[in-house]
């Protein structure tokens, strides 16, 4: 019952043989060889699994493979250089065991795409989908507002 | 990143240097042990007890074996063709590797799937049936006591702890230790005392849930095995796996890359012992990863009861304490016994009281088994003296902060133990959390439905004792330096802290540092990563092992007649005539220790003593019972820091994690010992959304004399007294008081309309 | 896409409604708002529409699971889901908005809240599909919609409460503490007229607790669902009030 897929994956264009109940980070994991999207809650609770579909955040856990078909998928081996957010996260100190940290990374990307100077309040909710049982949240915090004053260049 | 090798007279410790992985982990390429996929590697999905006590009648598995894609079904009696005797544990050797005879708790593994295919794996555990002669249950510790219901028909101590032997053999109970302290008489200063206060505290069930869920991978040869695994103690592995097989150790190798989270769900045995008979058996690399939902029918925290009875004189001096407690432990022992008597002779708190009595219990139920969890059992007591303590102030009308100062155990004088106190900065803790919540100055209580109030509480713990590190520092002739240790990351920053006590030694940058990760064929011994042991311990070894290391250094520059600044990359050159050889430092480290007498007494119980004090100041909503904390102070004695940024993250995140047992998190089972709650959805942890608005954290001027550049441990300090703090402040703000955890809305509404 | 996971659904086939065309949202007439039903959460949450018309919708969604789920899970899902901790539901059924359902026998319009059957149970027959949902104009009608969690923050609600005021009426739909969206009927009564008055507004909580069934449950025991029903009321007419738009 596979099928074929076509879908560009951090840039290359790429194609997979994919099951009907196979999930995105089944794909990427067995398929691409890319953990950083990891499968914790499973219940799209935790964020460990983030991954951008057409630069939207999803779950990788409950998101289907099959359904990135023509997609342009993203993760967080994305690209060479640290970004803004990459580096805050370094500099806030805004992680500890580092497993829920890529999630954290990708969803403040797009959080910061639609809102460039979010308030606390704005990061609180934006994030409130990802969980980190080290609890660095306060650090995250920070991170996010470092993150938004290095892409203004500030 | 760039890791050049950098020779620097800047000092290493006492730097926030940024975490040497920092890199891999933004970009999602730390190696965890989930990631790793192995050739020909089979995927063992576990089929699990649906009672909570039973004797195991018939296992069908012939429909999951014949189950296309399936490899193969194992169950305990597959074990035992490999392993006659399958039991492990560090303090009894009493859980088998797969259930064997009787099961003990709902959701003990009785049988294995195994498929290339986890999918096919998983589905075929549904068509296992098993059939179980239902055993009477016990699920509460205090019944448990003399309960009917007896867990393991006969006791089998691990051997390796004196005060367990005298359990062996023993029939018809369910305390698997019984601690006893004696120290003045109790009985008779409370007899005498002014006023004596008595309480009872309960504290519940709940998990780690480390975002990277258990997991570990098994490869073998006919003479070898390959653990890789998400283990807080790979020495301990190796040597419980070599036992259980009869192999000698150095036929077992364990591997522990970096850890998504540990907080003692990682320790000792978990998965280790059944991957490794599984790939044995079948010849094939295997991996098992548990789901969020099975980590909880893995390893919890302690629930536990706490009688606690003081006398106080007249002047409001506590004259006495009586203290009796009883651990949860469920179903396995795990370390349960450890944690009731070396918590359980911490439990009069840091009070100098002259007479104390304490009887700890460790019981045998049948629920998910538990161990460690941040603290060691700490927490627990903390919940219950701190609680007590303000409970006792509040009677008297004394200052809830003015009493525990005309209480405090001061550096010189005796603990519980007789052990003499030692580098812990008790008071100072208590006078700077005092300053930070601004104590002696009036309070705006709020108005209407939304009350406010503020707590404090102070907490203390022993060390752990007698546990040993080894570790080894290897300078190349480049230069640069490794350092060899099995302390274990699992995001605690022990690597850097490492590198900058390495580093520190020799005047070489800490980000220039290599460390590798635990491999017991590789990295030295060490007792485990718990117990927030390993910056102190494993410290004091990479120190020893760098100036070892430094002193081979100064001896080739002296034999080879090099000036005493000669660059290391010189000395090499010089004596192998190129870039050739290198330098290995050794370390060891075991602190002294006393075991204690037949009265729980000794002069030398811990080599170290943390200490973490709590401020909070908080709003109730007394029509709805929420409790919403506004102001979060920690403030602990860690010692000198080596790493100050880490230490306040350690400090915060911990005070964090303990918010979550406090306010909501809790185990829910029904009264057939069935889990309600066993996924994030269900039982759910701090997110953004609950943290406090404001958190500060601080570590008091301190010095450890005897450790690494006068550091300590501090990873579970901050988690010790944000419990009691917050029921004090939500007794100061609504004049209720909760004596068992999690203090919910429901919990706080409740008791305001009882109060009504 | 969860009970799948968890063996509670073993579906033989996956059906993609995705090349439906069912994702736009558009203005019917009257200034009634027309969503398709494949509209993800997040579309809704962002449209400008909404945000204009009926900013209690953007306001709820906000705190409707977390910004992942928004981006794939659907209007149309969230409604046949049935599950009572969705807050979308009682939301709408007190806005007045009804579904579009497409079957074998043709279109048929319904009320939101007579999608609820009970518990995870929905009233769509076999082979049928929301198609769209129609919300009337919010007017000079003011709306509020309150979750409690009991647990996280980011917990599924213990109580969902959505009021809509018109003039000296309120219409008041509870949801997660039942087993379905409820209406507040005796509540309303009480408060007809008097939305204003606190002692009404204490009456009306009290009238609320009583006339719905509440079962204990993981969030809470029935007594403390009760009394949330007895003070949300109260600060949501109040939050209703108070909304600007």
């Amino acid at each position: 019952m596979r099928r074929e897929i076509r879908f560009r994956l951090n840039g290359e264009a790429v194609s997979a043989q994919v099951a009907p109940h196979e999930t995105l980070v089944e794909l990427l994991q067995e398929g691409f060889g890319l953990y950083g999207a990891r499968e914790s809650c499973g219940q799209g609770l935790c964020g460990c699994c983030t991954v951008l579909v057409d630069g939207r955040a999803v779950s990788g856990c409950l998101y289907l493979a099959s359904l990135v078909e023509d997609s342009d998928v993203r993760t967080i081996e994305d690209g060479g250089e640290l970004d803004a957010v990459q580096q805050a996260f370094i500099e806030a100190s805004g992680f500890q065991c580092g497993f829920c940290t890529p999630g954290f990374v990708l969803m403040t990307r797009q959080l910061l795409d639609e809102i460039p100077d979010p308030s606390e309040d704005d990061i609180k909710h934006y994030l409130s989908g990802n969980l980190c049982r080290c609890g660095a949240y306060p650090e995250i915090i920070a991170a996010v507002k470092l993150a938004a004053r290095k892409r203004k260049g500030v | 990143m760039k890791r050049a090798t950098q020779s620097t007279e800047t000092p290493q410790v006492g730097r926030s240097v940024p975490r040497l992985e920092s890199w891999l982990k933004v970009t999602g390429r730390a190696e965890y042990v989930h990631n790793l996929r192995l050739p020909g590697m089979l995927y063992g999905k576990i089929f699990r007890s649906s009672v909570a006590h039973g004797r195991i009648k018939r296992i069908d598995v012939s429909a999951a074996r014949a189950l296309g894609g399936v490899h193969s079904v194992m169950t305990g009696e597959d074990v035992r063709r490999l392993v006659p005797d399958p039991y492990y544990g560090p303090a009894f050797h009493d859980q088998p590797v797969l259930a064997l005879d009787k099961v003990r708790y709902v959701g003990e593994p009785v049988a294995v799937v195994l498929a290339s295919d986890p999918h096919v794996a998983e589905e075929a555990t549904h068509l296992i049936v098993a059939e179980y002669e239902a055993l009477p249950a016990v699920y509460d510790e205090v019944a448990a006591m003399t309960s009917k219901a007896i867990v393991h028909d006969v006791l089998k101590p691990a051997g390796t702890f004196p005060d367990l032997k005298h359990f062996k053999g023993r029939t018809d109970t369910n305390v698997a230790l019984d601690f006893h302290l004696r120290r003045g008489d109790a009985k008779k200063a409370l007899a005498g005392a002014h006023r004596v206060f008595e309480h009872r505290f309960r504290t519940q069930q709940v998990m780690h849930t480390p975002l990277e869920p258990l997991v570990s991978v098994a490869e073998s040869t006919e003479t070898s095995l390959t653990l890789h695994t998400a283990s807080q103690s790979p020495s301990f592995v190796r040597s419980e796996v070599a036992r259980l097989l009869g192999w000698p150790e150095n036929r077992v190798r364990v591997r522990v890359p970096y850890m998504g989270g540990g907080f003692g769900a990682k320790l000792y045995i978990k998965l280790e012992a059944l991957v490794a008979v599984l790939s044995l058996l079948t010849r094939r690399a295997v991996k098992i990863s548990l789901t969020m939902e099975e980590q909880f029918f893995t390893i919890t925290k302690h629930a536990s009861t706490f009688r606690i009875k003081s006398g106080v004189s007249a002047d409001g001096r506590i004259v006495a304490r009586e203290c009796e407690v009883w651990w949860n432990g469920g179903a396995y022992a795990d370390i349960g016994p450890r944690i009731t008597q070396k918590s359980g002779f911490t439990a009069p708190g840091p009070y100098d009281i002259d007479n104390v009595l304490i009887d700890s219990y460790a019981l045998y139920t049948n629920l998910p088994p538990a161990g460690a969890l941040r603290g060691f059992g700490i927490p627990q007591l903390v919940w219950a003296y701190e609680s007590h303590t303000d409970m006792m102030a509040r009677a008297l009308g004394i200052d809830p902060v003015e009493f525990r100062r005309r209480n405090l155990l001061r550096d010189g004088r005796p603990q519980a133990t007789g052990t003499v106190m030692r580098d812990a900065a008790i008071e100072k803790v208590l006078e700077r959390v005092a300053v930070l919540l601004d104590w002696k100055n009036p309070f705006d209580r709020g108005s209407g439905a939304l009350r406010r109030g503020r707590g404090i509480a102070v907490g203390f713990k022993a060390c752990v004792s007698p546990t040993t590190s080894l570790a080894a520092v290897n300078v190349n002739a480049d230069g640069s330096c490794i350092v060899y240790c099995s302390t274990t990351d699992m995001g605690q920053g022990s690597d850097t802290a490492m590198a900058q006590i390495a580093g520190e030694v020799l005047n070489m940058a800490a980000e220039s540092v290599t460390v590798v990760h635990s491999d017991t064929d590789v990295t030295p011994y060490d007792m485990a990563t718990l117990g927030s042991r390993s910056l102190f311990h494993m410290g004091n070894a990479v120190k020893l092992a760098a100036e070892d290391a430094k002193k081979k250094l100064d001896q080739l520059r002296n034999e080879l007649g090099l000036p005493a600044d000669a660059e290391i990359p010189d000395i090499f050159k010089r004596k192998y005539g190129m870039q050739a050889g290198n330098v290995v430092g050794t370390g060891s480290y075991v602190p002294t220790y006393k075991s204690p007498d037949e009265n729980g007494l000794t002069d030398s119980a811990t080599p170290f003593w943390m200490v973490g004090g709590t401020g909070v100041e908080l709003e109730v909503d007394t029509e709805t019972g929420r409790v919403r904390i506004t102001r979060l102070v920690n403030v602990a004695d860690v010692g000198t820091p080596i790493n100050p940024r880490i230490v306040e993250t350690q400090l915060s995140g911990a005070s964090i994690m303990q918010l979550g047992f406090t306010l909501h998190e809790k185990m829910q089972f029904d009264a057939d010992g069935q889990l309600r709650n066993a996924s994030l959805a269900e039982y759910k942890i701090p997110g953004l959304l609950d943290i406090p608005q404001e958190i500060v954290n601080e570590a008091v001027v301190a010095e450890q004399k005897t450790g690494p550049f006068g550091a300590k441990g501090v990873g579970e300090t901050g988690t010790f007294s944000v419990s009691p703090a917050i029921a004090n402040a939500i007794e100061d703000a609504v004049g209720v008081r909760l004596t068992s955890l999690p203090m919910t809305p429901e919990a706080v509404f409740m008791q305001l309309q009882e109060s009504k | 896409m969860l009970m799948m996971k968890a063996g509670v659904l073993r579906p033989a086939r996956l059906v993609s409604l995705r090349k439906l065309n069912l994702d736009s949202i558009s203005n019917g007439k009257d200034g009634v708002l027309v969503v398709g039903a494949m509209t993800t959460l997040r579309e809704l949450e962002r449209s400008a529409a909404v945000k204009e018309g009926w900013p209690v919708i953007t306001r709820a969604l906000r705190t409707l699971s977390n910004v992942r789920v928004r981006n794939v899970a659907t209007v149309g899902g969230a409604l046949a889901h049935a599950d009572p901790h969705m807050d979308l539901p009682p939301l709408l059924s007190a806005l007045g908005a009804r579904a579009t359902i497409a079957g074998p026998q043709g279109e048929r319009s319904a009320p939101i809240e007579s999608l609820y059957a009970g518990y995870l149970e929905n009233t769509l027959r076999r082979g049928e599909l929301i198609t769209h949902i129609e919300i009337p104009p919010l007017g000079k009608r003011r709306a509020a919609y309150l979750k409690c969690t009991t647990r996280s923050a980011d917990d599924w609600p213990a109580l969902g409460m959505a009021v809509v005021l018109d003039g000296g009426e309120a219409r008041i739909w509870v949801s997660a503490a039942t087993d379905k969206p409820t209406r507040l009927l005796a509540a309303e009564k009480i408060l007809k007229g008097q939305i204003t008055d606190e002692k009404a507004l204490r009456q009306a909580g009290a009238a609320a607790a009583e006339e719905v069934h509440i079962e204990s449950d993981l969030h809470g025991s029935a007594d403390y669902k009760k009394q949330l029903i007895r003070v949300y009321l109260a600060r949501a007419v109040h939050e209703a009030r108070n909304a600007v738009h």
